[in-house]
């Protein structure tokens, strides 16, 4: 069975950069919130997707 | 709500993912039993997590929300009892029956415990209810997408029609496993920062149970009179109606849950699903509840929100989670709060289409019409229900968005028929006595019994159609715990009865079905594999959650 891990981490490895990208490129605002939302969860979501491949990445060597 | 570029790019790369699940799993299916059942191989962290993101449907999360912000706390007895109780239940003493008889199906194991009429009562009804569901699903959808962005209806419908029909056509059970995974992280996610964001424009959590009610952030300290709480509810009936009746009924007995684990490739990890679901399960109303309590909260704080209203004036608590979307994420995470919405409304279709088509494929086309064909015939015969199974839901959410009395009618009427599932169940898995008269006969008294207990009750101006009104409940929650309560036990007592009085199968025929008959396998795990270990952590953290939240 091919390992689910590696289309959810690239998916979200994905998202996390373009969501990153926007954030960097313009910090657009919520009208409630003043924080970079996009640029603070597209980094969490580029965690994400980065631990999701390195687990299928360590499995597949072993 | 306006979408930028961006929001529209993290939408089509999603539709691009699941299109390629479904297309990478596809060469995985060669027999029927890989399409409808997932040939058992489905490793349990994935079981697991399908088996709640199954039930953690759209409506799911903007009705939780919706209901944190009209209920408050109270709420997560929805989860805390109302669901991880019956799921440590359904992996610690049921899985090893429906794994160990080898049934593909919960009718299937209703037919090899008791026999071929009341497996039919099951499938039939079960059959009609995942087509309805779907095709509920579908109308939600289309109707919020229509609300918010202003798409038409159609479009949104068979664009989401289209895509789910085909990655479940390629990869069947497998291939809408794997995306109700992709689904959960992106309901986790994409709703997970909302909570921080709104809780924290708020001033945490206690400043913003400072500017509420005390009955909004309490679960059990108001619980004891159902005049005190928004609910309507009095203990009993909440934890004898939800936590016992329709959560037992619910997650020990549902097809479309229990397929997951059946899906799982080993007893022991099929056991150990609805456990290792717990505890995300347990954490779920921080990510769903809390927001809509946060929005109550922030609409005492003159920032610029406030629950949004309908045409009347009264609050419309389905917005909620919309609205706060609108106000706390900019374009990029906007598309992704939405693409996590799409991808739930979508997994609640194809999660329904699956489980359609096994119960139709084995129990009702197997079972009645066609028995002893070649496995490729039926392979076949679960492809062409795929389309039949998509175009039904499509007929439904139409018909939902025409009239929408039938809805609530057929929404009624099966809520009597689940009502007392759990006692057959429970008699059939725990009592070798119990025989197949008994659980027909029992099932269909339990569902006269739920449609009476409604005649002759009335809440909020429901029920009460039998011309006199026995009592009256402060909710129509109470109501539907209470007729619960009463299916369950008239299910139970006329099983019991009617079983005495027929003879029950021979102990050979059900070797494996019935506790007492069965070896439970010994397997060689770690001490935290185990179920009973598992059971008492998890029973643990529950016990601490309603604690912190009393």
């Amino acid at each position: 069975m091919s390992d689910l891990r590696i289309p959810i981490g690239s998916f979200f490895a994905l998202v996390g950069a373009i969501l990153c990208g926007t954030g960097l490129a313009a910090n657009y605002h919520a009208p409630l919130e003043s924080a970079n939302v996009n640029l603070d969860c597209g980094v969490s979501m580029l965690i994400f997707g980065a631990i999701m491949l390195w687990l299928a990445r360590r499995k597949s060597r072993s | 709500m306006r979408l930028a570029p961006v929001d529209y790019l993290i939408l089509s790369l999603y539709f691009v993912f699941v299109l390629c699940i479904g297309w990478i799993v596809k060469r995985k299916v060669a027999t029927s039993d890989d399409f409808l059942t997932s040939g058992r191989s489905v490793p349990v962290w994935i079981t697991s997590l399908a088996f709640i993101a199954a039930n953690l449907g759209a409506q799911e999360v903007i009705g939780m929300c919706a209901s944190g912000a009209k209920y408050g706390i109270m709420t997560a007895h929805f989860y805390w009892i109302g669901a991880v109780p019956a799921m440590l239940f359904v992996g610690v003493f049921m899985m090893p029956f429906y794994y160990g008889s080898r049934a593909r199906s919960v009718p299937e194991y209703l037919k090899l415990r008791f026999d071929e009429k009341t497996r039919a009562l099951n499938a039939v009804t079960f059959a009609v209810m995942t087509v309805f569901s779907s095709g509920i699903s579908m109308y939600a959808l289309g109707l919020l997408f229509q609300l918010v962005l202003h798409w038409s209806f159609t479009a949104s419908v068979l664009l989401s029609a289209a895509i789910v029909l085909i990655y479940t056509f390629l990869g069947g059970l497998t291939s809408a496993i794997y995306n109700e995974v992709l689904q959960f992280f992106l309901i986790v996610l994409g709703f997970a920062p909302l909570s921080i964001f709104v809780v924290t424009r708020t001033g945490g959590w206690s400043s913003m149970a400072s500017r509420l009610p005390e009955v909004m952030t309490h679960t059990w300290r108001y619980a004891a009179n159902a005049s005190q709480n928004p609910m309507g509810v009095e203990v009993f009936g909440l934890i004898a109606g939800l936590g016992f009746v329709l959560s037992f009924g619910y997650w020990c007995t549902d097809f479309l849950v229990v397929q997951r684990a059946m899906a799982a490739d080993s007893m022991s990890a099929a056991r150990r699903t609805p456990l290792i679901a717990a505890f995300p399960k347990m954490v779920m109303p921080f990510i769903v509840i809390v927001p809509g309590i946060a929005a109550l909260a922030l609409s005492h704080l003159a920032l610029g929100y406030s629950i949004p209203l309908k045409s009347g004036g009264e609050p419309d608590y389905d917005q909620t989670l919309t609205t706060l979307m609108a106000q706390f994420y900019p374009s990029g995470m906007l598309g992704l709060g939405l693409t996590a919405l799409m991808a739930s409304f979508m997994s609640g279709m194809a999660g329904n289409v699956t489980a359609f088509n096994t119960v139709w494929t084995y129990d009702l086309y197997q079972g009645h019409i066609r028995k002893n064909a070649p496995d490729s015939h039926y392979l076949w015969v679960g492809r062409v229900t795929t389309v039949v199974g998509v175009a039904l839901s499509i007929g439904t959410a139409y018909l939902a968005s025409h009239f929408n009395n039938i809805m609530d009618f057929l929404q009624l009427v099966f809520g009597f028929v689940n009502a007392p599932l759990f006692a057959t169940f429970l008699l059939g898995m725990f009592w070798k006595r119990a025989t197949g008269h008994g659980a027909f006969t029992g099932l269909l008294a339990g569902t006269a019994a739920a449609a009476v207990t409604h005649g002759l009750t009335l809440a909020e101006g429901k029920g009460g159609w039998l011309g006199t009104v026995l009592h009256t409940f402060p909710s129509t929650m109470a109501q539907n715990f209470w007729i619960a309560i009463f299916a369950w036990s008239t299910c139970f007592l006329v099983t019991v009865l009617v079983s005495l009085m027929s003879t029950p199968k021979a102990a050979a025929e059900l070797r494996n079905l019935v506790y007492g008959l069965t070896t439970i396998p010994h397997e060689q795990v770690r001490w935290y594999k185990r179920p009973a270990p598992l059971a008492v952590i998890i029973l643990a953290a529950l016990l601490l959650l309603n604690l912190l939240f009393w």
